[in-house]
């Protein structure tokens, strides 16, 4: 072999070993993912999980090993293996009545310990299952209605108050260490809500409410997907879970309580006239303004969110501007149409959105 | 084309089946047990329909719901005369079915002419009497999860009887035309255990369909 | 069973026959030509669409599935090459929505029941020792209709009016409102026509298990390939109904707006998720537990011994039939249900894995107690084992709620099926071709080709479907046609990636081992692997009639069993195409029963039913005309039945044309008769 295929081959096997070892190693932290629990519902799940993943590897790696067993032992005999093997039905008894004596209380211990095991584990799994819903409590609980489309998520944050009542989109915020309820439903197709970190999915079904409940232990950011496949675009129909301190929680809600910011330079007020007369007014609502529509996600703070377009872009001036002009190159077949916007105006637009704090 | 066993078989012994009959009954006969299997497939599917019923009727506050558009009205049972005459006529032709089905068993012909006659009179009236039972479920199949529902239900078990007469038809040319042979003989019974079944399932899918309602 | 085994003795003439070897083998000679001139399959370009022979009909099924397995075996890499990177552009979401579906309803409905139900047909008549199935039309019919299936939605498809609801056409996704055109309409006449051609082909199976065993085969010496298919054509019966409805009712709701799954008239949309489901979880079982059946026959071949458990393993397949039923809800923990529901279903999901131990315990014993020869259907037999053990332990954790809700539509339960079925159903589907390919074709596959195939498949599955348990867990949804690169998921699927191309690799050197075997394999005889079921009995391939004359079964292991005293089956008349019907319990000679030859009417009523459902879905008119066609296709059918007019049973003596030859030429055929 020629040095540089020699060198060639070096670096395929080291290649080959990282990615090995990345696919082995790469951790279970992360902003999306089911074994960093955040909150008591995902908890409860990934401690049930390692022990269903403990017992499955056992009962595997025991199963593999004595098939293993069985086949060495079979090969070392196989010499003595005879044209026509020796049937009971023909002889009148087993071959080796011996043998399968044992061989039949093996296979009755195994079978007996599969049971056991299944009851074990189906214990368990009734007991976190009823730990998962019944400690659902709506009082003193911060609800959220969260309705699905097609593709984004409308959030909208419950009070007795209907004045307080306000809504965002494809962000959730919500304070560390309280109850928070989920009211789910669709008004299109089959969604599911889905936070790895914080609590299991549940499907969101047109003319089928339905409610769940998470807390989330520590602040963070926590990425959520629809889970039920809806269509073009399922693969962007994301949001994030944003945990916050109580205090930090307050804040943001009294924040996005008031109504949009008024546009206080030159630039932002023509951004605003080019919303208003611009097809943006026919799907968006920007509250304290003329703007009112609400087929697409509402607009009133939307500076103050960390993504655009359900979770797809994060929510810089760049983005901002290439998802108004042509949202079809990012995400086709959304509902947003492109936007030909003349330059000036298109900045100004850009100004006055970002002014939406 | 030698295969190992046939070398030798010159010396081997033989069991000969060449004086056993050409044909069997009931349970003896292969196409029995696929008419058998087939009903079973099609009774599951009544089941399921059956099933889908219910499974609707929960998203009602009344079964069947109220009219909304004229004519207005709020009973909306669905009308008894005509589908309890056609289910009256269900059953009783059972009785010259049993009759062509013991005259097929026994070889004679003139009473199974006659009786597969009398059956194919009451097959079509039977499909004629469905074409009206449809109108008296009072909604029609576009106008709500109800009316769809139901509209399946008597669409399904009329395609049965569809089929059935046109069973009928065919054999009842055959018996006229053709040898009256074991083997058609034998399609006769079978034809037989076919119309129980069109009608013994109607029984209980009368009741829920038309009764089911004034309970539920 | 001394009772029935007493009773069939009486009739057996036991007196050893000496006379001219010469004038017995001429004998025999013009019985075989007889015979063939009597089972030939028609000739020439009409003749395949007459075509009634089970084996002919049972491998355009293999054939045409395998191709269907190869499409969407492309379909899937078109997949993997669009995920090996984040953003990838390679397919559009229109494009990738279609293919995932095709891939899914291909590999399901088009591939594993088809392919599964193919092999029964083939293999079933031969094993149970009888010359053709029941309904020897029907069956022809059951393939017409599935090939329409198959044609209409690739047709479709390469149209872009591929189906892009996924295999499974959730509402109201599928509904009127939000996939307008005629995608899903032809998606769901499709399902209708591949649930015609299964139903058929089960409705085959049973009849012909049950009616047309050899004498001797009483229940308990069924060989477990062939309880395996009965219980599957149990479940297809019990199962597709159910699919059929909702494939009929989503059409009905697209197309004359009926509301059965709109909830603003009072539909609902989870009413078809049960529809669907009721099939859809049985239908996994339907296409496992055939190959449980490959399974259970290789091993007692190449373990060279009976089956440890032989009872145990056929009441597994039972219970695993009827347990099959209540699972369905568990693909639907996520909705809106009721608690109490979900622990019945959670339940019964955990139960089933005992039948399943069961059978690998039993299998592993067997191999324990056995002298193996490690050949290659053996190995792919025993990655089954270690790949399906994977697979049914994922499952029981999707069976409990808690962990469902979690892994639920996400890369864990696209590795959880697919090890269930590669590992289940593929497995042991490449055993079963390198083991009855030389049945099929009469040469065998190359031994090192197979050791390639196996272990490239092996190394190449595990390093394809492995890392998505991990992408589950790290938050990976399924059927997205794209990620973020922050979302971390690249490398595993970059890894998945890799492994897919290793599968094609080993799929291509089958096919070329294919290839070349037919031409240049090892000729492989009668009986090649010394095995011990019927239809290693006969030649390879096995002539049209299968039998000249089928030995009686004295054991459970039919070859193993026979000694020069076994007898053999005499008196089918060579003339027409007569098959011997017994019992249904001990297979008690009862009559014998002529089988139709070739027709074409099979193929019209195809037509008609192909009209009926494709018209169907342009216009209403569909139905009515292709009712009244499917009538004028029914009274042909019917009216060209065999006739046996007067066929009694004193004629069809005199139709023993061998015996009557022998008695003309003085030979003593029956001493003592």
């Amino acid at each position: 072999m020629s040095m540089r295929g020699k060198r060639l081959a070096y670096r395929l096997t080291t290649q080959a070993c990282l990615l090995l070892m990345s696919v082995l190693l790469t951790g279970c932290a992360g902003a999306q993912s089911v074994l960093d629990p955040a909150g008591p519902q995902a908890d409860r799940i990934s401690k049930i999980w390692w022990l269903f993943f403990y017992v499955s590897a056992a009962v595997l790696l025991l199963v593999i090993i004595f098939m293993l067993l069985a086949v060495h032992r079979g090969r070392v005999r196989e010499k003595g293996a005879g044209d026509v093997p020796e049937v009971d039905e023909k002889r009148g008894s087993a071959p080796d009545a011996n043998l399968e004596r044992r061989m039949t209380n093996t296979v009755t211990g195994a079978t007996i310990i599969t049971v056991i095991i299944l009851l074990v584990l189906t214990i368990a799994s009734f007991s976190i299952g009823r730990s998962l819903s019944s400690s659902m409590s709506e009082k003193d609980a911060v609800t959220i209605e969260v309705t699905g489309q097609q593709w984004w998520w409308q959030v909208r944050y419950m009070d007795a108050n209907p004045g307080n009542i306000f809504y965002t989109a494809n962000e959730i915020h919500v304070p560390v260490g309280q109850p928070v309820t989920l009211k789910l439903n669709s008004t299109d197709v089959i969604h599911s809500f889905w936070v790895p970190n914080l609590v299991g999915k549940k499907d969101l079904v047109p003319g089928h409410d339905a409610t769940i409940w998470f807390e989330a232990d520590r602040p963070g950011l926590f990425r959520g997907q629809c889970a039920e496949y809806c269509g073009l675009q399922h693969a962007h129909m994301a949001f994030w879970v944003v945990a916050e301190t109580p205090e930090k929680y307050q804040a943001w809600v009294a924040q996005q309580r008031q109504s949009a910011q008024e546009p206080s330079t030159d630039a932002e007020r023509r951004g605003q006239q080019v919303f208003l007369s611009a097809p943006c007014i026919m799907c968006h609502t920007i509250q304290g303004t003329p703007a009112g529509a609400t087929i697409g996600p509402n607009l009133t703070h939307v500076a103050s969110r960390i993504t655009l377009a359900a979770g797809t872009l994060p929510n810089t001036r760049g983005h901002l501007s290439g998802w108004v002009v042509d949202p079809q190159a990012i995400k086709p077949g959304n509902r947003m149409p492109p936007n030909s916007l003349n330059p000036d105006d298109l900045q100004a637009l850009l100004d006055y959105l970002q002014s939406l704090k | 084309m030698s295969s190992s066993m046939s070398s030798n078989m010159g010396s081997r012994p033989t069991l000969n089946v060449a004086h056993l009959p050409s044909h069997g009954f009931d349970t003896r006969a292969p196409i029995w047990w696929g008419n058998l299997l087939l009903l079973m497939i099609e009774t599951t599917m009544f089941g399921i329909l059956v099933a889908t019923y219910f499974y609707l009727s929960q998203n009602f506050n009344l079964w069947p719901p109220p009219r909304s558009e004229y004519p207005v009205g709020y009973n909306t049972n669905p009308m008894l005369l005509i589908p309890t005459i056609n289910l009256v006529l269900l059953i009783l032709s059972c009785a010259p079915m049993y009759w062509v089905d013991r005259s097929a068993r026994r070889a004679r012909k003139r009473a199974t002419q006659t009786g597969l006659l009398i059956c194919l009179v009451l097959g079509l009236a039977s499909i004629v009497l469905r074409w009206f039972e449809f109108p008296a479920m009072r909604f029609k199949w576009y106008e709500n999860a109800y009316g769809s529902s139901v509209w399946f239900l008597l669409g399904m078990h009329y395609l049965h009887l569809l089929t059935l007469t046109a069973e009928v038809v065919f054999l009842t040319i055959w018996v006229f035309f053709r040898p009256f042979d074991e083997k058609h003989r034998v399609d006769i019974t079978v034809l037989a255990v076919y119309w129980y079944w069109v009608a013994a399932i109607w029984i209980p899918l009368y009741a829920i369909l038309f009764f089911g309602p004034r309970i539920i | 069973m001394a009772e029935t085994e007493g009773t069939m003795q009486e009739k057996i003439d036991r007196s050893a026959v000496d006379n001219d070897a010469s004038a017995v083998a001429l004998m025999e000679e013009r019985e075989r030509a007889e015979l063939e001139r009597t089972w030939a399959s028609p000739k020439g370009f009409f003749g395949w669409f007459t075509n009634t022979n089970h084996k002919d009909i049972a491998m355009r099924y293999i054939v045409t599935a395998f191709v269907f397995f190869l499409l969407a075996g492309i379909e899937a890499v078109l997949m993997r090459i669009q995920l090996a990177r984040p953003e990838n552009r390679f397919l559009g979401p229109d494009l990738y929505n279609q293919i995932f579906t095709m891939h899914g309803t291909t590999m399901m409905f088009l591939f594993a029941v088809p392919m599964m139900e193919g092999i029964g047909l083939y293999l079933v008549p031969l094993m149970i020792g009888t010359r053709n199935v029941a309904f020897p039309r029907m069956n022809a019919f059951g393939y017409y209709v599935y090939l329409i299936g198959g044609l209409l939605i690739y047709t479709a498809f390469l149209l872009n009016v591929g189906p892009d609801a996924g295999w499974f056409s959730y509402v109201p996704l599928s509904g009127p409102a939000y996939s307008p055109g005629k995608r899903v309409d032809i998606w769901g006449q499709m399902i209708t026509f591949t649930e015609i051609a299964a139903l058929v082909g089960a409705v085959e199976i049973i009849t012909t298990v049950f009616k047309q065993r050899v004498p001797g085969m009483s229940l308990n010496r069924i060989p477990l390939f062939v309880w395996a298919q009965v219980v599957t054509a149990f479940m297809v019966i019990f199962a597709m109904p159910s699919v059929m409805l909702a494939s009929q009712m989503l059409p009905a709701d697209r197309l004359i707006n009926t509301h059965f799954f709109n909830p603003a008239e009072g539909g609902d949309a989870l009413l078809y998720q049960h529809l669907f489901w009721f099939f859809g979880h049985p239908e996994v079982y339907i296409i496992f537990i055939p190959a449980l059946g490959f399974v259970s026959s290789i091993i007692v071949t190449f373990a060279r011994r009976q089956i440890f458990g032989y009872t145990a393993l056929v009441l597994s397949l039972i219970a695993t039939g009827f347990i099959g039923f209540g699972l369905w809800v568990h693909h639907m923990f996520a909705t809106p249900l009721p608690q109490l529901g979900q622990s019945f279903f959670t339940g019964a999901s955990m139960m089933i894995a005992i039948p399943s131990g069961v059978q690998i315990f039993c299998w592993i014993a067997t191999l324990w107690g056995g002298k193996l020869s490690l050949k290659t259907p053996l190995l792919f037999v025993l990655g089954f084992v270690a790949v399906f053990v994977l697979g049914g332990l994922t499952g029981v954790m999707v069976a409990s709620v808690p962990l469902d809700l979690q892994v639920h539509d996400t890369y864990f339960v696209v590795a959880h099926l697919h090890y269930v079925l590669i590992g289940g159903a593929v497995f042991p589907l490449f055993g079963a071709f390198y083991y009855w390919f030389p049945k099929w074709t009469g040469r065998l596959l190359s031994e090192r080709a197979g050791r390639w195939n196996f272990w490239l498949l092996f190394i190449g599955f595990n390093l394809t479907f492995f890392p998505m348990h991990q992408l589950g867990l790290k938050g990976m949804t399924r059927r997205i046609y794209t990620y973020l690169p922050e979302t971390g998921w690249g490398n595993l699927n970059l890894a998945a990636s890799i492994g897919a191309a290793i599968i094609g690799v080993s799929v291509i050197i089958f096919l070329i081992n294919v290839a070349w075997a037919r031409r240049r394999g090892l000729v492989a005889g009668d009986n090649p692997w010394r095995a011990d079921t019927l239809e290693w009995g006969t030649a390879s391939p096995p002539p049209s009639y299968n039998f000249a004359d089928p030995p009686i079964v004295a054991g459970r292991y039919a070859l193993w069993t026979m000694t020069a005293e076994t007898p053999v089956l005499k008196g089918l008349s060579t003339k027409r195409r007569e098959v011997l019907v017994t019992r249904v319990m001990d297979a008690e000679p009862d009559h014998l029963y002529e089988l139709p030859g070739p027709s074409i009417w099979p193929f019209l009523l195809a037509l008609a039913t192909g009209e009926t459902f494709i018209v169907g879905i342009f216009t209403p008119w569909g139905f009515p005309i292709g009712a009244v066609l499917s009538l004028l296709a029914l009274f042909g059918w019917f009216w060209s039945k065999p006739k046996s007019e007067g066929g009694t049973a004193a004629d069809s003596r005199q139709e023993q044309s061998l015996l009557s030859l022998g008695e003309a030429q003085g030979l003593p055929l029956k001493k003592g008769a």
